[in-house]
């Protein structure tokens, strides 16, 4: 297993966010978590990419121990988080959040060519190199977070739903690169309330409610789950 | 106001800005990283003079070597203070505050008990002479602020802008948990942004020295000046202190010459509220590091 979390439970103050929440990544997979406001979903990224120590449990990662280790020790591992609402550098330009991605690498070359492949992705931020993060529309931006963690060359990208906020056509847009980012060979773990499109995606699906998973199985076989259909993917059509 | 007056007084002016825009530039860069105000700041630039006092008038250094040795001296000063105090207080503004006052007393003390109390230090001036500049007379000691600020200031800018740990610096001061997750490590950030503004303030005092009294208390008077500078800037601005310290030092400088320096500081502070009042978000706006 590339990445498992152990029963981990994070608490602030006396308020849950997630318990014993376990999960299981298999190297090149993508993985969906779903779920309603606040079920855990954000929590469980921090805690495996360091931002939040869980509170009892374990997280592993390529056959070590990292929930005692900082989110820059993490990143430098080979985790990239990209957080829940974008969280782009705002009076930074493209550029140097894309520099930044790319922080504590030394390869130049390696450097150079993940800038193509960022380019390749989202040509639209080639074209916007010099303009400041944060006059960036929300679509855009989204594009420019996702390009940010790919700059860190990722074995696992997590990504905390990606296509919120965004139109039809971007969330589809954002679905497309999802899959090119998979078929680079990197491992995806997908946040999402939008549950058809993170399902439609992924190989497996866990659904969380209330901090805890009540469901996980074939991303197919969650899509068919009467419950999920009922719940997450707005009635039986 | 007679013509050589008033160009004495532009003088003064710039020069006196610029000692502001040095200590506050440091501030506001420290506050921009911690989100958390130094009120030991002023004895930053005090513990500078006294650099200054000790290497060049006790020890004999040459002036520029001392000047330039408080950048150090200051500097670790500053990441002493980030390491024991704004660390273990990190988020927690109340506490920073009491912590870092309790550092201003610490070091008037220490200072105090080593050099004495209440005697003027009185540090040669190594530059005599004016220089004549349209009709007035500006002393060297004074006129050579200006250029350190400019290579200060300047040297600041590169950093932030075209070293890749300078734009980490501005990185955190934007978003920490996202600098955070690029692999940035935010205890060696914070280090170094209170070791740059400790530096800053160190070199102002320094440069002050042989102008000012040299005693373990000059931090007070900077100090209200610097957080006013910071205020009007917009808090974490860079660009927003060195305008609003050019501002504060037209007005203290013609307030005094015209009236005095009581109703100056009461017109600096003035100026303060009007701000807060029609441009809440300071000068500039928050444009942030
Ligand atoms: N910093 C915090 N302090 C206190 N409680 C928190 C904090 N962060 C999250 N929580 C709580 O933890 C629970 C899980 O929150 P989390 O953000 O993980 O939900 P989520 O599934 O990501 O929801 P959403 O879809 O709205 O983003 C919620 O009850 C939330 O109120
Ligand atoms: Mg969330």
């Amino acid at each position: 297993m590339l990445l498992s979390v152990k029963e981990a439970s994070v608490y602030f103050g006396k308020v849950s966010g997630i318990r014993d929440v376990s999960i299981d990544v298999e190297e090149g997979q993508i993985v969906a978590l779903i779920g309603a406001n606040g079920a855990g979903k954000s929590t469980t990224l921090r805690a495996i990419s360091g931002l939040k120590q869980p509170s009892s449990g374990e997280i592993w990662f390529k056959g070590e121990r990292i929930d005692d280790l900082s989110p820059e020790e993490i990143t430098m591992r080979g985790i990239a988080h990209v957080p829940e609402g974008r969280r782009v550098f705002p009076y930074m330009t493209v550029k140097e959040n894309l520099e930044m991605g790319a922080f504590s690498r030394k390869d130049k070359a390696g450097i150079a060519r993940d800038l193509e492949g960022v380019f390749r992705h989202f040509p639209r931020l080639r074209e916007r190199l010099t303009q400041a993060a944060g006059t960036m529309s929300g679509g855009e931006q989204q594009m420019l977070a996702m390009g940010r963690a790919l700059m860190s060359d990722p074995t696992v990208v997590l990504m905390d739903e990606p296509s919120l906020g965004l139109s039809p056509i971007l969330c589809q847009e954002i679905a497309k690169i999802i899959k090119e980012i998979h078929a680079e060979g990197r491992t995806v773990v997908l946040v999402e309330q939008n549950a058809r499109l993170a399902l439609s995606l992924a190989q497996k699906g866990y659904v969380l409610e209330t901090g805890s998973v009540v469901l996980e199985d074939d991303a197919k076989a969650l899509l068919e789950n009467d419950k999920v259909r009922e719940t997450y993917l707005g009635g039986s059509d | 106001m007679d013509w050589p007056t008033f160009i004495q007084s532009i003088s003064n002016a710039v020069i006196l800005g610029s000692i502001y825009a040095t200590v506050a530039v440091g501030l506001a860069l420290a506050f921009g990283v911690m989100q958390m105000a130094n009120f030991a700041h002023g004895e930053f630039f005090m513990a500078g003079a006294y650099v200054v006092y000790v290497f060049y008038a006790l020890g004999g250094m040459p002036f520029p070597a001392a000047v330039i040795s408080a950048f150090p001296v200051v500097a670790a000063l500053g990441v002493v203070t980030e390491r024991f105090v704004f660390r273990p207080t990190r988020g927690n503004v109340l506490a920073g505050f009491m912590a870092t006052a309790g550092v201003a007393f610490i070091l008037q003390v220490i200072v105090g008990q080593v050099w004495g109390v209440g005697l003027m230090r009185s540090v040669p001036t190594p530059y005599m002479g004016a220089a004549s500049i349209l009709g007035a007379q500006v002393s060297w000691q004074r006129l050579i602020i200006l250029p350190s600020t400019l290579v200060m200031v300047g040297g600041l800018w590169f950093f932030l802008h075209r070293v890749k740990l300078g734009k980490a610096l501005r990185a955190c001061a934007q978003d920490v948990e996202a600098a955070s997750l690029q692999g940035i490590n935010i205890n060696k950030i914070t280090a170094l942004s209170m070791a740059i503004s400790g530096g800053f303030a160190g070199v102002a005092g320094a440069l002050m020295a042989p102008i000012n009294a040299v005693t373990p208390y000059m931090g007070h008077s900077i100090i209200v000046t610097a957080f006013i500078v910071v205020i009007v800037g917009g808090m974490a601005s860079i660009e927003g202190s060195i305008l609003a310290a050019f501002i504060l030092g037209f007005i203290h400088t013609f307030v005094t010459t015209l009236f005095d320096a009581v109703l100056a500081t009461m017109a600096g502070v003035a100026f303060m509220a009007i701000i807060l009042v029609v441009k809440p978000t300071g000068l500039l706006g928050r444009v942030r590091m």
